[in-house]
C-alpha cells in the first residue's frame, strides 16, 4: 500500500516550482513514482500533480528546435504530427516504449527524471543531442543529456527544480534505433544517428549505467566487437551479462547498418 | 479544521488532514462523488469503494494489465493511477461494456472464440481492445498483437484472444455492433 501523501493541483508553472522540495515532487503519470512508493523507495510527503498546468504538455517547433513540453506522454509524442514529420526517429521509439497503459500515462519528463537506465528515451535523446531546460525560482538553466543523467536514478536535478521541456535541435539528425524488449524496459536499446555536420553517432543504451556516446568520422571506425567487451551488464531475469554482452554487439552492427541505409 | 468525510472505501481511511481528495467523477455513466484518501488507487476505489469487481488485480506493476480501465478514453493500470485523478474525468470499467442483457461485440466475438478460459484477465484484454479499436477501428494482425502486449493470459495461448478482436473489429465496422 502507498503512505500517506498530500496533492496539491497547481496551474501555473510558477506555482509549480515555488513549493518543490526534496518532500514535495513533481508527479504527473506515476508510472515510476507510483511504482518507487509502492515499494518504499521513496516517501515522498506531497506530490505535486502536473497534469493540470496548461502548457507543460504542448509540443512546438521552431527553425532550429523541437520543443517537447516535460509532460507529454510517449502517446503523445509518436502521434505528434510535428515530431512525426521533423523527428520521426523519436516517433517511432515512443510507439513502442513500455506497453500501451504506460505510453497513455507516462511522461516524457517522468522517463528522463526517474533515469532510469533501461531507458528507450535516454538513448534516442542522447543520440539526437537533446537538451534539458530546467527551471526553480533561482531561474532557469539548459544542460546536455550527458550533464543531465549522471548515474543510474541520478541526474543533476535540483529537488526544487522542474523539467520544463526537451529541446531538439533541428534538422533533427535521422538515424535508426534497434532494442531487445522482452519485458516492459529494454534488455538492450542502441541508437546510430548521422548528425547535421556530418558526423557518426552510436549510442549504446540499458545495458550501461548511463548512456555510453561513440562518435566518428565514419561508420566503419566503430567496433562493434570493442563496444561489447566495453559494456559490464548485470546479470539478471532478462539475461547473464554474457547474453547481453553478445546482443550489443550483434545489436550494434545491425543498427549501424540501418543507419547506413539512411533510417529516419 | 474538521476532518474531510472519507467514503466508504476500505484502504481509503486516513489520519491527516490533506491527505484526501474530494473527486467527482463518472463511472459507467453514473456520477459519483466522494473523498478519497490520496493514497487510494483506482483499483482499490472501483472495487472496495464501488464494489465493481469486475477490474482485477494481480501484479500491481502495470505489467500484467488485468487491472485495465479506460480514463476519458485512455488505458490505464488502475493499480498504479490514483483514484483522486479521475476527479473531473470518466471510467470505464467491464461493467460497462453490455448494455443490460446485451454484451458488447467484443464480449461477444471473446465468447464466440474461446478467447478466455479461467477468465481473470478477460476484463483487462477487453477494456484494452476497446482502447484499440476507439483509436484503430481496422487494426491488423500485428497491431493487435503489439497493442495488447502489455496484457498477460495464462490459458488460451493468446491466438483466440487475437482472433476475437479482430472478429470484433470487423464487426464493429459493419455496422453491427452491440
Amino acid at each position: 500500500m502507498l503512505p500517506e501523501f498530500t496533492i496539491t493541483r497547481p496551474s501555473r508553472i510558477d506555482e509549480v516550482i515555488d513549493v518543490l522540495s526534496a518532500d514535495v515532487v513533481p508527479y504527473a503519470g506515476g508510472t515510476e513514482l507510483l511504482l518507487a512508493m509502492k515499494m518504499g523507495l521513496l516517501v515522498p510527503t506531497g506530490l505535486v500533480d502536473l497534469k493540470r498546468v496548461p502548457g507543460l504538455r504542448e509540443i512546438a517547433v521552431s527553425d532550429t528546435a523541437l520543443l517537447i513540453g516535460a509532460g507529454a506522454t510517449h502517446d503523445d509524442v509518436a502521434r505528434n504530427e510535428l515530431v512525426r514529420t521533423s523527428a520521426p526517429l523519436l516517433a517511432e521509439v515512443e510507439t513502442r516504449v513500455g506497453n500501451a497503459r504506460v505510453r497513455a500515462q507516462g511522461t516524457v519528463g517522468g522517463n528522463l527524471c526517474f533515469a532510469e537506465p533501461r531507458s528507450d528515451l535516454l538513448a534516442v535523446l542522447a543520440a539526437i543531442d537533446a537538451s534539458l531546460v530546467l527551471r526553480s525560482v533561482r531561474g532557469e538553466r539548459t544542460l546536455s543529456m550527458s550533464e543531465f543523467v549522471l548515474g543510474p536514478y541520478w541526474t543533476d536535478r535540483a529537488d526544487d527544480e522542474l523539467l520544463v521541456h526537451v529541446s531538439i535541435p533541428m534538422p533533427c539528425p535521422a538515424g535508426a534505433y534497434l532494442k531487445l524488449q522482452i519485458t516492459e524496459r529494454p534488455t538492450v536499446g542502441v541508437a546510430a544517428v548521422r548528425t547535421s555536420s556530418g558526423q557518426c553517432r552510436l549510442v549504446v543504451g540499458s545495458v550501461v549505467e548511463v548512456p555510453l556516446v561513440i562518435t566518428a568520422e565514419s561508420w566503419e571506425e566503430i567496433d562493434p566487437v570493442a563496444i561489447a567487451r566495453e559494456v559490464e551488464p548485470v546479470s539478471d531475469i532478462a539475461g547473464s551479462s554474457e547474453y547481453k554482452k553478445h546482443v550489443t554487439e550483434v545489436y550494434v552492427r545491425r543498427v549501424i547498418g540501418l543507419a547506413q541505409g539512411g533510417g529516419r | 479544521m474538521s476532518e474531510p468525510h472519507v467514503s466508504e472505501t476500505k484502504s481509503a481511511t486516513t489520519s491527516r488532514p490533506g491527505s484526501a481528495t474530494e473527486v467527482a467523477t463518472t463511472v459507467n455513466g453514473v456520477a459519483h462523488r466522494s473523498w478519497v484518501a490520496n493514497r487510494t488507487t483506482l483499483a482499490s476505489f472501483l472495487r472496495d469503494g464501488l464494489t465493481l469487481t469486475g477490474t482485477k488485480v494481480s501484479c500491481e506493476l502495470q505489467v500484467c494489465g488485468v487491472c485495465s480501465v479506460l480514463v476519458d478514453g485512455q488505458p490505464v493500470s488502475s493499480c498504479t493511477y490514483l483514484a483522486a485523478d479521475v476527479d473531473g474525468r470518466t471510467v470505464e470499467t467491464v461493467e460497462g461494456l453490455a448494455s443490460g442483457e446485451r454484451l458488447h461485440a467484443l464480449q461477444q466475438a471473446f465468447v464466440r472464440n474461446f478467447a478466455l478460459q479461467c477468465g481473470f484477465c478477460t476484463p483487462g484484454f477487453l477494456m484494452m481492445s476497446k482502447a484499440l479499436l476507439e483509436r484503430n477501428p481496422d487494426p491488423t494482425e500485428d497491431e493487435v498483437r503489439e497493442y495488447l502486449d502489455g496484457n498477460i493470459c495464462r490459458c488460451t495461448g493468446y491466438q483466440p484472444i487475437v482472433a476475437a478482436v479482430l472478429e470484433a473489429a470487423a464487426e464493429m465496422r459493419g455496422g453491427r455492433s452491440a
